[in-house]
């Protein structure tokens, strides 16, 4: 054991010097690698952890909301409903939900207006997202003045603004008193936006669901564990896309390495030769071989990690906000929560290592088997 | 079809694997036709020299299959919040019907890959390539085994559909189904105890017996995969109950969870590795007789079977520590 | 001091590095768990279903309650031209190909 550790440090030695001794070349491979790690590892972190918090805040969404459904369009729904689809079985509450969406010409933006049901809003009231006041630059005590269906302008005084911890959720919303919601949108008193239904317990929420279509045919219920699915699934299809995305570049590198690893200097072959004249052996050469491509592919991986995650949770992942922010001019401003898993890394891990060995093993075996009197001669 | 990360990976693994053993194999066709260590002539020299090429890549292969077994598990079991009725890798699997013999064939090419390891290892020792044929036909029987596997996989990822309602651990494994997961569920938590001591002793026992007397090797690697498939048995029908303090959860994957501080590594990663060295000391014992391995393979198997008794002998301490750690008593009920 | 000691120092930071960094994130998680159970107790209150990360429309505002199963979400041959909404799964009837 002893002897073998000794042979591979003197193998590292050898693989660092000969490695040194080509610095632009090998520094420029180096470069690349990390920046290929980096790429990927950024996408899969930020995904994850936006994942991840989604999960975990929205798992206290409402367990099933129910449309009405109007040529194939979500519409009002009539607070008669509530009664219309009588008693189910497992349902511990039932009410409607008022919420739109307003087009702010001012700053081209939509905000999404809402009556809560937590907190008792005067007429003129009104509670503002964060990403709100900062568009708009307002504070607490402040009037933002919309502009009605009717044509009617309608003030509202900024009483408070939503904490900027839950900005993920809260970024555009404006809470309104429930009266002013009717006025400024024009709906008639006993119409909704949809029902929401409350269930204890999750095992009967598919019954429910059934239920609700059977004698509420012209509605869609929604449910929670939907909710979740849905963002389950944007998530992973927005990484695989991207990922799909940079296969062309994980290609280009490692035709690039394949490249390196196979068109050797003329020196390098000399050196080849001479190992192998003093009595190296192909397997050495592949052994050394193998130290240098794991030497290479340690530090990029780690390399590249490591400012990934750096550039995902302490830069806020700055480079990849005008993507994400697409047209919305409402953005939350959030700090993400690292969640890291081992298969975040072996994924990572083989995205970038394995077809880097790939591309190298040939080229190697090349190299190695070379005959050393037809180098040197 | 879902497009993830880990299941692009792990498809691109497979591919690359299987047209790396494509090419090992079609490699080892021509050596077991024409290797002849007497010759000079230029195929003997072309071969000669190509063969390193062969061991690096199918090395590379089980090594890229040994990663690729354990990111299909971790990967099972973290989707399984995708699917209605999952709860666990057990869900993942069942989405249809390729997920399970996927994974068995992931486990044999395991294990085959060990055995073709040592194999290599114990030729690249000897001075006149002794093997050469033994291994490069092994890689024919092996070759099936990857592509299918590749196939398999890939159906199986291109039928996951995110709407299929799937049945989770709790109604597969127990007692009063059908199939082979209840048939195991079924089985006795005290039988199943009684054969894993008993496997357990016979195996350490043949072990020891080669460590003194090198002989029966064979009988070591047998008694080993024997242990191997009633731990299996034993880790559904209990000690998996003692690791979640529940008398009737059997499921074989929920240990692997987070909640269940990851016991189910601690047990199956020695218990993998116990099994492989032994199926790889088992695989060279019948071979000590050939002149240039008469020096070689009894040092190898020497530290094989060692290395292996040691891990076999962690797996029953960590499986000890999960029935002894546990809050749940059993006592009055089953034994 | 050798070059291969060199190496494994160097190799070594960096590992400890990254094990820093998966401490780091617990640390982080969990010292996050406060904020975000205000974030879901805010969730709760207002019965809000969706992240507000993508404001641009109103089908991607809402992307759990928009009807994603009509074919233009504004007017007749309204052709999706949100940069999020193109990143968007679609519907798993179409993908499964029927």
């Amino acid at each position: 054991m002893k002897a073998f550790i000794r042979k591979q440090r003197y193998l590292i030695d050898f693989t660092l010097s000969s490695l040194l001794r080509r610095p632009g070349k090998n520094l420029g491979l180096l470069v690349v690698y990390s920046l290929i790690v980096f790429l990927l590892a950024s996408v899969m972190l930020f995904t994850h952890a936006l994942r991840s918090e989604a999960r975990l805040v929205l798992a206290d969404s409402p367990e099933i909301i129910l449309q009405r459904m109007v040529a194939g369009r979500h519409d009002l729904i009539p607070g008669s409903y509530l009664e219309k689809m009588g008693r189910i079985r497992g349902v511990i509450g039932k009410h409607g939900r008022l919420w739109g969406y307003f087009y702010d010409p001012a700053v081209q933006a939509n905000y999404t207006l809402m009556v809560p049901r937590d907190r008792q809003l005067a007429e003129d009231e009104a509670v503002i997202g964060a990403a709100i006041a900062r568009t708009r630059g307002v504070s607490r005590g402040d009037f933002l003045t919309f502009r009605s269906t009717d044509g009617n302008a309608y003030s509202f005084r900024v009483s408070a603004i939503l904490a900027s911890d839950s900005e993920l959720v809260s970024a555009d919303l404006i809470l309104v008193s429930e009266q002013r919601f009717r006025t400024f949108f024009g709906i008639p008193e006993g119409y909704y936006t949809d029902l929401v239904l409350n269930v204890r317990n999750p095992k009967e929420l598919r019954k429910v669901a059934e239920k609700l279509t059977l004698r509420l045919p012209d509605t869609r219920p929604i449910l929670r564990d939907e909710i979740l699915r849905t963002y389950d699934a944007i998530f992973n299809w927005r990484q695989g896309i991207v990922f799909v995305l940079l296969t062309g570049t994980i290609l280009a590198f490692v035709i690039f390495a394949w490249d390196k690893a196979s068109g050797l200097s003329a020196e390098e072959r000399r050196e080849i030769g001479i190992l192998k004249a003093i009595g190296w052996e192909t397997s050495d050469v592949i052994r050394m071989k193998f130290w240098e491509g794991a030497i290479i592919s340690l530090s990029a991986f780690l390399l590249g990690y490591l400012t990934a995650y750096g550039h995902v949770f302490y830069a806020n992942a700055g480079l990849f906000e005008p993507v994400l922010k697409g047209w919305s001019v409402l953005y939350p401003e959030f700090r993400l929560t690292p969640f890291i898993d081992g298969l975040q890394l072996a994924t990572l891990f083989f995205f970038t290592v394995f077809p880097y060995t790939v591309a190298t093993i040939v080229p190697i075996w090349r190299a190695a088997i070379t005959d050393p009197d037809t180098v040197m001669r | 079809m879902l497009l993830n990360p880990a299941i692009l990976a792990l498809s691109i693994v497979s591919f690359v694997v299987a047209c790396m053993m494509l090419l090992a194999t079609g490699f080892g066709l021509q050596v077991v036709r024409h290797w002849d260590i007497g010759s000079g002539s230029e195929l003997q020299l072309t071969m000669e020299r190509r063969t390193y090429l062969i061991s690096t890549l199918v090395a590379f292969s089980f090594m890229a299959e040994l990663v690729a077994l354990l990111l299909f598990i971790y990967n099972a079991e973290q989707i399984s919040s995708q699917f209605v009725g999952a709860m666990c890798a057990t869900g993942v699997l069942n989405v249809d019907p390729y997920g399970w013999p996927t994974l068995y064939l992931k486990i044999a090419i395991f294990f085959s890959g060990a055995v073709w390891l040592t194999l290599n290892h114990v030729d690249n020792k000897a001075r006149d390539y002794p093997l050469v044929r033994v291994k490069y036909g092994l890689l024919l029987l092996i070759l099936p085994l990857v592509i299918a596997e590749l196939v398999l996989q890939t159906r199986y990822f291109l039928g996951m559909d995110p709407d299929i309602i799937t049945s989770c651990c709790g109604s597969l494994f127990t007692p009063e189904g059908q199939g082979v997961a209840a048939e195991l569920s079924g089985v006795e938590p005290g039988t199943a105890m009684l054969l894993l001591t008993v496997s357990g002793a016979a195996a350490l026992l043949t072990g020891g017996w080669y460590l003194f007397q090198r002989k029966s090797g064979i009988a070591f690697a047998v008694t080993s995969l024997t242990t191997f498939l009633i731990a299996l048995l034993a880790i559904v029908s209990c000690v998996a109950l003692y690791i979640y303090e529940h008398p009737h959860h059997h499921c074989p994957f929920c240990i692997l969870k987070e909640g269940h501080d990851f016991m189910g590594y601690y047990l199956y990663i020695p218990l993998f590795i116990a099994t492989a060295m032994a199926l790889g000391a088992g695989a060279i014992a019948p071979l000590r007789n050939i002149t240039s391995l008469k020096e070689i393979i009894p040092a190898e198997s020497r530290q094989l079977i060692g290395v292996s008794m040691l891990f076999m002998l962690l797996f029953y301490l960590v499986a000890a520590y999960a029935i002894l750690g546990s809050n749940l008593t059993m006592v009055e009920v089953w034994w | 001091m050798r070059k291969s000691d060199l190496f494994i120092l160097y190799l070594g930071t960096l590992s400890g590095l990254l094990l820093l960094s998966l401490v780091d994130a617990g640390n982080r998680s969990h010292l996050a768990t406060q904020q975000l159970a205000e974030t879901r107790r805010e969730v709760r209150a207002l019965e809000l279903t969706d992240l507000s990360l993508f404001t641009e429309a109103r089908y991607t505002r809402h992307l759990s309650q928009s009807d994603r199963h009509t074919p233009f979400q504004d007017h007749p041959l309204a052709l999706e031209h949100f940069p999020s909404g193109s990143l968007v799964a679609p519907p798993t009837l179409l993908r499964s190909g029927r």
